[in-house]
């Protein structure tokens, strides 16, 4: 069968962990540097949470108002920031698009980071995602998803269209 | 010759800090009004009278008892004030006060306390406006910087967070920010919005936090450079192990 887009093996992975947690103008400006990137296939932002109101305490269910929790544009589409940005996770498709991810990052951080590459995004379905999407019909057990790119991304249990941003999704790897 | 209290050994800036605070010999640096400390801690509302839990002690007749003849109450106790509680939050990168040092500085120097230490929090529980004045000598003075410390009852978060770009700890519900050079709170220590701004002062700079701060840190000051610390540590350690052990000799 033909998939609309796959993960390969062959990517590489870069984690970006800033030395302070980012203001949504620095996360803004950083997201948008690495899209211009030639070679970035996908990317995830993750940090701390700022909840919409207060979840426990005696003030449950106040809303909270967090000045970071704003709308960012990132290559021309916006959405919600639901955490303060700690790391970005960064997948790229050639070795030269990390030396440009490391010139990106310098261009957005006024202080210093850190550039780690390891395996950080899951590339193959696990029994959760199975769970989750199941699989394409009686007779094919792979994956239902149109695009693999989209495994790893949010959390098991997260709602896809509130946590996910698809920027130029008609171009596949 | 009178006795002098020895409270910690060590000659680095660290261990010369946690002096200080446990003696409660610590610059006051700002100023907070009562009313505005009791907003804060959003217990009653600012100029209420107290609510008790039981009558003034004058007034109970209490039984014969020696140690109630010896051991004056305190002023929230002898009241019959309700027990309440603050917990402050500190920052590891090189927040005034660690957790142990606000419950050393408390137990030794305040009375009827109840100190909890925990790795990136401090609670304390005490009558209530035994409390208010512990608070304000915490909130007033060099043990606390606004900046790098929070007065949070719920959703602590932050201690062992990095700072944010503005130098300030996390805070997940805002409860005190930045604002034009100086930290504003503007909810109480539950996340609870209250009906005033209040101005915490100026937060302290990298250095000055580096200088008052009594945390060891590699980056600063570090554990092992203090080598009376070390060997008092290390007698302490070897000591409670003995003990364990129960030694005949």
């Amino acid at each position: 069968m033909v998939r609309a887009a796959k993960v390969s093996d062959k990517l590489k992975q870069i984690r970006i962990f800033p030395q302070r947690l980012l203001l949504p103008e620095t996360a803004e400006k950083l997201l948008n540097e690495i899209d211009s990137v030639k070679g970035v296939v996908r990317m995830l932002i993750s940090g701390k949470n700022l909840p919409r109101t207060i979840t426990c305490g005696p003030g449950t269910g106040k809303d909270v108002n967090h000045p970071d929790r704003i709308i960012i544009h990132v290559s021309g589409c916006a959405f919600e920031l639901h955490v303060i940005v700690g790391e970005v996770l960064v997948e790229v498709d050639n070795e030269s698009a990390v030396e440009e991810l490391k010139k990106a990052c310098e261009r957005a951080l006024p202080f210093s980071f850190e550039l780690k590459r390891g395996y950080f995004i899951k590339t193959k379905a696990t029994l959760t995602d199975y769970g989750k999407y199941g699989f394409k019909s009686k007779f094919d057990e792979t994956i239902n998803l149109e695009d693999e790119r989209m495994l790893g991304m949010v959390d098991p249990h997260a709602k896809l269209e509130t946590n996910l941003c698809m920027v130029r999704a008609g171009e596949n790897v | 010759m009178a006795y002098k209290p020895q409270y910690y050994p060590g000659n680095t800036s660290v261990a010369k800090n946690r002096r200080k605070h446990m003696s409660d010999d610590v610059e006051k640096m700002r100023d907070i009004s009562d009313e505005d400390l009791t907003a804060l801690l959003g217990h009653r509302a600012p100029g209420s009278d107290y609510p008790s839990t039981h009558p003034p002690l004058a007034e109970m007749g209490e039984p014969d008892c020696p140690v109630r003849e010896v051991v004056e109450p305190t002023p929230g106790a002898a009241a019959g004030d309700r027990i309440r509680y603050a917990q402050f939050s500190d920052s590891m990168y090189n927040g005034p006060s660690v957790p142990y040092w606000r419950s050393y500085h408390c137990a030794i120097n305040f009375r009827g306390v109840d100190p909890g230490t925990l790795s990136g929090r401090q609670v304390n529980e005490m009558r209530e406006r035994d409390l208010e004045e512990y608070t304000k000598r915490q909130a007033e003075t060099e043990m606390t910087d606004w900046g790098l410390a929070g007065l949070r009852g719920c959703t602590v978060h932050g201690h062992s967070l990095r700072l944010q770009e503005d130098g300030t700890m996390f805070d997940m519900l805002d409860r005190r920010r930045l604002e034009g050079g100086v930290m504003v709170m503007d909810k109480d220590q539950v996340g609870v919005p209250i009906d005033r701004k209040v101005n915490l002062g100026k937060p302290m700079s990298e250095s000055e936090a580096a200088k008052r701060t009594t945390i060891y840190r590699v980056d600063n000051v570090s554990f092992r450079s203090d080598k009376e610390v070390v060997e008092h540590v290390q007698k302490v350690w070897e000591l409670r192990t003995k003990y364990g052990f129960v030694p005949k000799a």
